[in-house]
Parts: C-alpha cells; structure tokens; sequence
C-alpha cells in the first residue's frame, strides 16, 4: 500500500485496488483459477457489484452479454440498486427491467431501437434519468474519462482456463470496455459460449480478465446487416442510381461507411450492373468501412472491392468472410476481427463519404430518427455523418468539395443523406419543425436530440433528385436547395419553379434526367441481387442466411 | 423431375418470381401466340369489395390467357399474388372456372387444350366469404371435367404460396410445379398458429415452415411432380415436358388407397422431422408409375 504523507494530507493512492481485491476476495473460495461456476453467476454478481456503482453491461450494437443481464436483473434489489449503467445499445428487454425493479437508475447510452418506446416510457414514469445519448465512440471515449467503469459485464465466444479470451468474429465493443476497467481497477466479468483447451487467437490476455463463467446459451446476436434484395423498391433504385452517378462518380468517392438501410442495400446492388455499364469499376467505391453486409456480396465477387474494416460480424457471412481474407481484416484462425471503435474512427477520419437514410429532415437539412414517443438514440451515424475538422490528409473526393478560392481552405467529406419526400403511410419525411425538438423538451434535454447535423450534410438525394447542399451559397440557397428536391411536403411547396430551374443550371441541384438516368430505367432486373437466394448463389454457397431470412 | 442448383446459371437466370401475373402468363406460351381474355381494360371487377372500402382492380386479380404451347393450343390461369393476397372472389373464381370450362369443351370438340394453372393464392377471398368458397367448389369439378381429357398443371413459384380451397384445387391438377421458394398446403403458417397455439406451429419460425411447407420437402415427399429454379426458361421448359406427358395414368388423387396407407402407417406417437419423412414416402416418381 503506497501512502505519502505532505504536510497534514494523508491519503490512499490505491482505493480502487484495495476495493476490487475485497471484492473478489469474498468469491475466491467459488471460483477456479478465473473460472466461477453458473450456479453461483447471481451471488457472485451481488458480491462483486456495489449499489450506485458505474457499471458497462454490454449490449452492443449486434452482440449481447446476455446471460449476464439476464442474471442481473434475478439479484436481490434491496441488496443491490441505483447502478448506473452504461450500454452502448439498449438491445433486450431484461436490460430495462433493471431499471423497473429499482436494480439500476442511471443509464449513459448511445443506441435504443428495439427498445426505444420502452425507454421513453420509463422516463416518462420517472423510473430511469438519462445521462446522455451518444455516439458509439462518443460514449467508449467517455470511459476513460468520466465514465471510468467499476464493473464490467462484457461476453466472448471461448475463453481457456487461464481466463484468456476469443471473442470471434463479433468483437465488436468488447476490447475498449474491457480495457476501461482492466486498467483502472475495474473488475471484469465475462461471459463465454464454451471454455475450451486452446483458442483459435487470443483477442483479449488474462491478465485484463477477473472472472469467466460459461453461460447457459451462446451469447444473442443479431443479423442485423441483412437486407432481403426481395423487398428493394424500384424507387429505392433509382435514388441508387442517383448517387452512383450523382454522387460516387462526380466526386470520384473511393473509401465510404454505408449507414444499413434498403437504399444503401439497391446501391450495394447497382454496383455491378449498373455502375458496370459506366465502366467505374476501380474508379469509386473500393475502401469501405462497414459491417460484412450480404448484399455487398456481387460487389465483391466482381471485384469492386479492395478492403472492408468491420465494426462486427454479420450472421451467415463467416464462411464467406474466412474466405475472402484479402477483403476482410481476420485474424491468423482465419475468422473475422471486427473492432466498433476502430472502425468508427476509420469511419469518421479515414473516408472520403458517408451515405445514411434518415426518418425526418427539416429545411435545414437537419435529421433526426427519434420521433415523438420513440427515443431511438443515435448509435454510430453521427460519427460517420460528419465532417471531422481534425481531418489533414487529402483525396480527390475530399479536395473536389473545396467551393471557395482562397490560400488557405480545408476539403470537405460528403456526408449524404436519403430519404424518400414521404414515408409509408404518406407521412411527409421534410418537416417544418423535427419531431426531436418537442421530445428534447418533454425529456428535459439541454439541447434537440439530432442525429445529423444539417450544417454537416453535403448532400441530400431524393426520389426526385440531389441537392448539392455544399455548393450552395448562403442559407438562402441552401434551402431553396433542399425545397427543390423535396416533392410535395410542406418544405418542398415552398420550392418555386424558376428559383428550381437556375438552381439546376447552376449545378446546385440535378434532377435524374440532369444526371443522364430516365426514371424508367429504374428496374428491379438492374439489381445484380433480387432475393437471398441470388446473394447465396453469388457467394459460390459460403453466405448461410438466417432462417429468418430463408424462403426455402 | 428436379434440377442441380448451378450458381453461376443462378445468377443470370430470368427469375419467374419477379414477375407478375401477367408476364408469367405470357412467359410459359410460344413467342407471340398469347392473347389475353377478359383483360382489365373488359373492367369486370368484383363489386363486393368497394362495399368494403377495398380498391379493386380490373382485372379482379385473374389472368387469363389463351395460346398456344409447344404448338398446341393451351389456357395459362395466373393469380396475382400482390392483389389481396391472390384470393379468390367471385369473379376471380368464375374467371378461372369458365376458363377451364372452355378448354373443356375444345377437347370435347377434338381441340387438344391443355391447362395451366399458376397459383399465388392464400384461398377464399374473406371479402366474398360464400361467393368465394362456391368459387372453389366449382373450380374443382371444372379440373375434374378437363383433367380426363388433357393435362392440368398446377404451378406455385412463391412468394405468396398456395393455401386453403386452392392448395385442393392444386392437389386435384394432373401436375404440380414447384419451387424451392414455393409453399403449399391446406392451412396456412398463420392459422395453424392461430388455431392451435405457437407450441403446434410457430408461424415465425421460417426454417419450420419451408420444412414442412416447402417446395423440396412437398416434392421429396412425393406430393409435387417436379421441383424447378426459380428461372423463367426453365420453369416454361418443364411445363412443355409436362404438357407432353399428357393425361397421367393415374391421377395423385385417386389413389386413395396409397395415401391412407401412408397415414395409417405412421407412427403418430412420436414426432417425426420433416427428413424422415423425405425417406419414407419417397419422391413423386414412383407415385407416378404405380397403377
């Protein structure tokens, strides 16, 4: 025990040590070497957790250390309550049953889909406070920080006896949360699908990990990832084949994140049909930072791709993964290594563009997916739906978004965003005002929950057509822009016939015959997919979809 | 008669399920021989569903089309699975009946006309609930009345299936088609679940459903006659050989006797799995043969 003494001030350097060594002294007698038996999971978790404590529970965005959540919320609530919980995405249901049995009060969080009406429910009824909502990186960055961990409840496929772990193609976020607690006197506790002899790799020493228990199912993953090619729209292609040309060609887009969505997925698709016939194999879209999606598939096969950095896995694609090294990043056993903060730093520094779709845009072009009685979170689009300032290095896509002519200026990424002008229902996607605002005020936030920030979209493609929002000159212009693209919503009746038509000769907005595409060409014969049996034919049979996925 | 799966072939093949019913009518005839009979622009629709606040559509869903196939003279019913499912109503239903009918009479006129029927259907239209079931009953005598005289051939390519009265009408045909892709059966997911409970059949649990529903496991059990791609040309080649084959010998249901044997034999104290069953009741082929 290191104490110094200086003048009257006495301390303890080491009370964070001392804690965790009390801690795990009192489950010692449980446990074998690392090793602490499924029978004891709950008590251990009673012990080893300190009401009011900072613990990382990881639900990621596709993984979920699900057998340690669902053990959490068995703990006796009058022992253990008001933990304060940081999970990157609240997944499961038993992750907000925490906070109705008093278990858990707190929550720092960057993503809630599955969950989102849940949560505003419960924040509503008063039984959880909202940190924050983040970004992915946003919120790991925060555990070196503010957010330094007590406890973290984290998962990986194998671990050996020894407590080293394999964390397979789903790494995704658990090498930053378990390195937040290793090195700060955290304690680790992982859960695995088998405790095997040896490992295929080691993703994660020992030395970083305190208690590993089997769990009683593999941990729940999700294929999130995946899009039927079945259910792409002929109005999804054309807005696919509007950013092809639009977009890829004009400002030669090398290295891109997509965001997952079935515009993305007709793009994916277009590629070697379409983007074929405009001889831009080699010339766009080669360096990608993106999870293994399936209907990237024809792509690959036909050589578009160099490389792609993944944030995880996706069901299905190991096979196919493991057989593409030269494609994907995997590891010496042959399978994937996927890293969520890596690849989001790759993704926000490292790409010349960013394509998402988005539920709702004002004339700003700002967006947000949280809609009243839904908070969605934002998970990583942020990250990649910017541009990054701390940005140096140069490409031609990234130098071609330069609109001024001084000695000193800076180039810009694309930061795209689709949407249809209405969404099902005939609900209008461009709004005067975003539903966000009203739910920041409801929720007490300081500020709107925004996903993308309109003063970081370089442009916005439509069904009727793109509006080059960096080109354009002042606010003004800016929104006459968007209004030109944006159909019959509220924000596109403001749009006026003659300010459209020198907007279009300007250049600041084209609409697809402005492009060389006639809405007609449109087609679902140009996918090089169109259901999941064609993506498995393409992968030579190594791509396995998800029953879900399957119509055979 | 199946086909190997060849990958490549996969890949630039014309799918069949992408069409509508229109084009998957025209697409099994020889170039340039299909007209089309009682088209939308002859504006029968059904009247019931107005009533209802459903849009109908001119051509009730029904496709017919008269022409020739391999040189003989042929009648291609198509049901549209995208419009309510691919139901039948009252005049979807007469549509198919008089159809079927009028190649009955050719043949009787020593006219050989042979019948397809492509099947994207969930059944009875709910809408027409009575008109919809006579529908059915009448469809069934007419396939009785033509099948003596040429073959009727039942195809299901997917997405929708074949299910309730029409998965009978399907059962009565000379032929039936199938793709992987396909489902075929009385009851569908849905209402097995609804009936009796998720414990029976859960009708989200696809991989259960293709096991059981499926294409490959109807044809594996002998109770489709050929499994095909889902490829246009291949699929209207396979219609050719089995419009060739003529009348089979022996009807699938007629033999009675062969398929409550089947039952009978069946240990039902136990749960099979949809393979045991491939193994047992063995492929269509030797159905075909038996007198």
């Amino acid at each position: 025990m290191a104490q110094q003494t200086l003048g009257q001030v006495s301390r303890s350097w080491t009370t964070r040590r001392d804690e965790k060594r009390r801690r795990m002294q009192q489950v010692q007698p449980w446990m074998k070497g690392p090793i602490l038996p499924r029978k004891k999971m709950i008590e251990a978790l009673e012990t080893l957790i300190v009401s009011g404590d900072k613990v990382v529970l990881e639900g990621d965005n596709q993984k979920q250390a699900d057998f340690l959540s669902r053990s959490l919320v068995k703990v006796d609530a009058k022992k253990l309550h008001d933990l304060h919980l940081i999970i990157s995405s609240i997944s499961r249901p038993e992750h907000l049953t925490l906070f109705e049995l008093g278990i858990a009060k707190k929550v720092d969080f960057a993503f809630a889909g599955p969950q989102s009406l849940r949560v505003s429910q419960l924040l509503e009824d008063g039984k959880l406070d909202i940190g924050a909502i983040h970004t992915y990186v946003e919120l790991y960055a925060r555990l070196l920080v503010d957010l330094v961990p007590n406890v973290v409840l984290v998962c990986a496929e194998q671990a050996d006896a020894e407590g080293n772990l394999y964390t397979g193609p789903n790494t995704e976020d658990t090498p930053v949360i378990v390195e937040a607690a290793a090195f700060h006197d955290g304690i680790v506790i992982v859960q695995v699908n088998e405790i095997v002899e040896k490992l295929p790799r080691v993703d994660i020493p020992a030395s970083w990990v305190d208690v590993v228990v089997e769990a009683d199912r593999p941990f729940a993953v999700e294929p999130l990832f995946t899009r039927d090619p079945r259910h792409i729209s002929e109005l999804q292609i054309l807005v696919g084949m509007m950013v092809i040309r639009g977009v890829y060609e004009r400002h030669q887009v090398h290295s891109l994140n997509h965001g997952i969505g079935f515009d993305t997925a007709a793009i994916e698709l277009l590629l070697p049909t379409y983007g074929e016939s405009l001889g831009l194999r080699g010339k766009i879209c080669e360096h990608w930072a993106l999870n293994p999606h399936p209907t990237l598939i024809p792509a690959i096969e036909r050589g578009w791709v160099k490389s792609i950095h993944s944030f995880g896995s996706e069901v299905g694609m190991d096979q196919y993964i493991a057989a593409r090294p030269d494609i994907f990043f995997t590891g010496r056993d042959g399978s994937l290594r996927s890293n969520r903060v890596l690849c989001q730093l790759a993704g926000q520094y490292a790409v010349d563009g960013f394509i998402g779709s988005t539920l709702q845009m004002d004339a700003d072009a700002n967006s947000s997916t949280v809609t009243i009685g839904r908070l969605a979170g934002f998970g990583g689009a942020p990250n990649m739906g910017h541009d990054p300032h701390g940005r140096r290095h140069s490409s031609p896509a990234w130098l071609d978004l330069i609109t001024e002519n001084k000695p000193i200026v800076r180039g810009r990424k694309l930061v795209v965003q689709t949407v249809e002008t209405f969404q099902s229902g005939g609900v209008p996607a461009f709004v005067e005002t975003l539903d966000a605002v009203q739910v920041g005020k409801q929720a007490g936030m300081p500020i709107a929950p925004i996903m993308i920030y309109g003063d970081d979209v370089s442009h916005v493609v439509t069904e009727e057509g793109i509006a080059y929002l960096y080109k354009a000159d002042g606010l003004e212009e800016r929104r006459r822009a968007l209004a030109a693209v944006a159909g019959v919503s509220p924000v596109g009746l403001k749009a006026k016939a003659s300010e459209t038509a020198a907007l279009r000769s300007k250049g600041i907005v084209a609409y697809p015959e402005d492009l060389g595409i006639q809405r007609l060409q449109a087609k679902r014969s140009l996918l090089a997919a169109r259901s999941m049996e064609d993506l498995v034919a393409w992968s030579g049979g190594l791509y396995n979809p998800p029953a879900r996925f399957r119509s055979w | 008669m199946s086909y190997e799966r060849d990958d490549a072939n996969s890949i630039n093949r014309q799918s069949f399920i992408e069409l509508d019913a229109r084009e998957r009518a025209k697409a099994l005839f020889d170039v340039g021989t299909s007209r089309e009979l009682l088209g939308p622009f002859d504006r029968v629709e059904s009247p019931w569903l107005s009533m209802q606040g459903v849009t109908p559509q001119a051509d009730d869903g029904c496709v017919v089309m008269k022409g020739k196939i391999s040189g003989q003279a042929a009648v291609v019913v198509a049901l549209e699975g995208a419009f309510q499912g691919g139901s039948m109503g009252e005049v979807s239903g007469a549509k198919l009946t008089a159809a079927l009918d009028l190649a009955c009479a050719d043949n009787e006129k020593g006219v050989p006309t042979s019948a397809v029927m492509l099947l994207e259907t969930g059944g009875v239209r709910l809408q027409e609930a009575n008109l919809g079931l006579a529908a059915i009953a009448e469809i069934m005598a007419s396939i009785l009345a033509l099948r003596k005289h040429a073959p009727v051939i039942s195809v299901t390519a997917g997405t929708v299936g074949c299910f309730g009265g029409m998965s009978l009408a399907a059962g009565l045909s000379s032929y039936i088609v199938l793709t992987r892709e396909a489902r075929l059966g009385l009851n569908g997911p849905e209402v097995i679940e609804q009936e009796s409970g998720v414990d029976e059949f859960d009708s989200s649990d696809r991989a259960l459903i293709w096991a059981i529903h499926g294409g490959e496991q109807r044809y594996a059990t002998g109770l489709a006659d050929a499994l095909v791609e889902d490829d246009t040309q291949q699929l209207a080649d396979v219609v050719r050989q089995l419009i060739a084959k003529g009348v089979p010998p022996v009807h699938r249901s007629s033999q009675v006797a062969l398929y409550r044997g089947r039952i009978a034999a069946l240990d039902t104290s136990r749960q099979w799995e949809p393979r045991e069953l491939r193994a047992t009741w063995g492929t269509s082929s030797s159905v075909e043969e038996k007198p």
